[in-house]
């Protein structure tokens, strides 16, 4: 297998909504960034991976073959990955595998999603109706008619995790809430920058118990782009390489009431197990400097410190109280301000993750830059209750 | 089920999925009387459906001039001069910005088939020309369907011209296209 690294990258603004732009000109926008910041023309790109997730939400079936033609990939080889929350996470690893293997040199991974689209004319929103697009994805026979949601799914899990460990507290979440929050406002691409405290996310309204209206992220029109490259490509590319040292992918029960529990994603700890064998790390602790981790909601993060072993299981609430997972704290987790900061522009989420990972080990982070950052994780996770994670480490050259 | 269920049934799903009665009646009516054993497959109405207000984006202007002018325009490359229709904001061939071109509405045929049958959404309309038509000024083809009295005069070549509706959604149906000799006899 050849070593792979990511060598150039492309971010838009993650916003509500992009409503100047198409889901195509969207990606042709980080496309182009990312084919710039390489140094590269579209000619020296071999092949591409795209992570979109729902056809829906485009207004598009097959809406891979639109972006790859807009921005004039034609007779390159493409494909399309759609793994729910997860789709960046498993382009990214699609992509790896497409270099990696020798098949291609150089591959374009690129994410992207609308969803504001979707409109409910009779409550005059977009939200009702993103939530419907969405549940198509849940089994349609059982579980999507009894009229539950991504945030319900994952409220019940943190629920049972609470009840089996006494966290993660409200109080806990709360916090989550308020370090995203604020990590965003130094990110200038974010969505969601906000100087909040925990009063304010415990009071704000009530979505699904425990989530408040803070607890969860939002719904985020964005696109994010690498460039991946074999090693000797890399090298001729630039000289900050981003080697990608670990990938580890796993599956859980669809159907989350055939697991033997609810408070453990086996299919999260199973993909970082994974990464970490390939990556040689022993101890995530020690040594990974940085994290992005899948905040969808405040609870669900507290629960990946646990599936990513950066504690013993049962003991995730403990790392926010400690302030390990804090900006300056040992691992700081979501620096970019992650779902719930930076924004869920869901195929478009986990390439963002990298990219914010390869910007602190390029040392181009900015206000937020992780001092000394060698080593990052990318938690990527989608599908009822983690169905898919795909786990990614980061490694800048030594 | 006995009649009052029945009929009942009918009506749920009638309103829920927008099936007239007299379909669901003529689908279901052996399932909710009896006339299949337990075992047998089931089958029951659904649809998948969601509502947009979508954004056109970078192409919004060429839907708007096309229901409030009847213009179509083309996107001009900044530096490769290539002219797109559908457009395009960006050359995917040289990534330059494109600008606004007003395109004549004529066109030559390049490829053309008759339609005999085709999706339920417009099967009514059959037999119809679908084509690619070379529009005067622009470098590439667009697929469009075209209303003739008598499909078999349709050829590759033949001279073609945009007819705009009286009633415009803003949608690449406000026209379609017809052979220049009708329009001018």
């Amino acid at each position: 297998m050849r070593r792979v690294a990511i060598v150039g990258l492309g971010l838009t603004q993650f916003r509500a909504r992009w409503i100047e732009k198409t889901y195509y000109e969207l990606a042709f926008d980080a496309a182009k960034m990312a084919m710039e910041d390489a140094g590269l023309s579209k000619e020296q790109i071999d092949c591409a991976v795209y992570g979109i997730y729902n056809d829906f939400f485009q207004r598009q079936y097959q809406p891979d073959a639109f972006v790859h033609d807009y921005i004039g990939l034609g007779l390159k080889p493409a494909v399309r990955v759609n793994t729910g929350g997860a789709t960046g996470g498993s382009a990214l690893r699609m992509g790896f595998a497409e270099v990696a293997s020798g098949l291609y040199d150089t591959c374009l991974v690129l994410g992207v999603e609308k969803c504001a689209d979707c409109y409910n004319y009779e409550l005059g929103m977009a939200t009702p109706e993103v939530l419907r697009a969405i549940l198509y994805t849940a089994d349609m026979t059982y579980d999507n008619p009894a009229g539950r949601t991504a945030a319900s799914g994952f409220a019940l899990a943190v629920i049972a995790h609470k009840e089996k460990y006494g966290n993660p507290t409200e109080e806990q979440m709360a916090k989550v809430s308020v370090k995203n929050h604020f990590n965003a406002t130094k990110n200038p691409l974010a969505q969601s920058p906000k100087i909040l405290t925990v009063e304010e996310v415990l009071n704000s309204r009530k979505i699904v118990d425990p989530f408040k209206f803070y607890d969860n992220c939002l719904y985020t029109e964005g696109a994010a782009a690498v460039i991946l490259a074999c090693e000797e490509k890399a090298r001729e590319i630039t000289d900050k390489p981003i080697w990608i040292s670990g990938v580890g992918a796993s599956t859980d029960w669809v159907m989350p009431g055939n697991r033997p529990n609810i408070y453990t994603f086996e299919s999260s700890r199973e993909a970082a197990r994974r990464a970490y064998k390939m990556a040689g790390i022993r101890d995530p602790m020690e040594e990974l400097d940085l994290a992005e981790l899948h905040d969808a909601f405040s609870g669900t993060e507290i629960m990946a410190y646990e599936d990513c072993f950066f504690c013993p299981e049962g003991q995730g609430g403990r790392l926010i109280d400690d302030g390990t997972v804090m900006p300056e704290g040992k691992l700081p987790v979501n620096l970019s301000g992650g779902l719930i900061g930076c924004g869920h522009a869901v195929g478009a989420t986990g390439i963002m993750q990298a990219c914010e990972i390869a910007l602190h080990l390029r040392e181009e982070a900015g206000a937020r830059q992780r001092r000394n950052a060698r080593r990052g994780l990318v938690q990527s996770i989608g599908g009822t209750l983690c169905t898919w994670t795909v786990c990614l480490v980061l490694e800048r050259e030594e | 089920m006995d009649p009052t269920q029945r009929q009942r049934w009918y009506e749920h799903m009638s309103q829920k999925y927008g099936i007239p009665k007299e379909f669901l009646i003529r689908e279901f009516e052996r399932e909710l009387s009896w006339g299949n054993p337990m075992d047998a497959p089931l089958e029951v109405p659904d649809k998948m459906e969601v509502c947009f207000k979508y954004s056109l984006g970078g192409q919004s202007r060429f839907f708007r001039e096309l229901r409030e002018n009847r213009k179509i325009l083309g996107a001009r490359c900044s530096s490769c001069s290539k002219v797109y229709c559908p457009p395009r904001s960006n050359c995917p061939r040289c990534y330059s910005r494109t600008e606004w071109v007003e395109l004549p509405g004529t066109g030559t045929v390049v490829a053309c088939t008759v339609q005999h049958y085709t999706t339920s959404a417009f099967i009514k309309k059959v037999p119809f020309i679908c084509a690619y038509i070379r529009l005067d000024g622009s470098d590439f083809l667009l697929m469009a369907n075209m209303e003739v009295e008598d499909v078999t005069r349709i050829h590759p070549g033949t001279r073609v011209q945009a007819v705009f509706r009286e009633e415009r959604h803003g949608a690449i149906t406000d026209f379609f296209f017809k052979p220049v000799e009708e329009i001018q006899a």
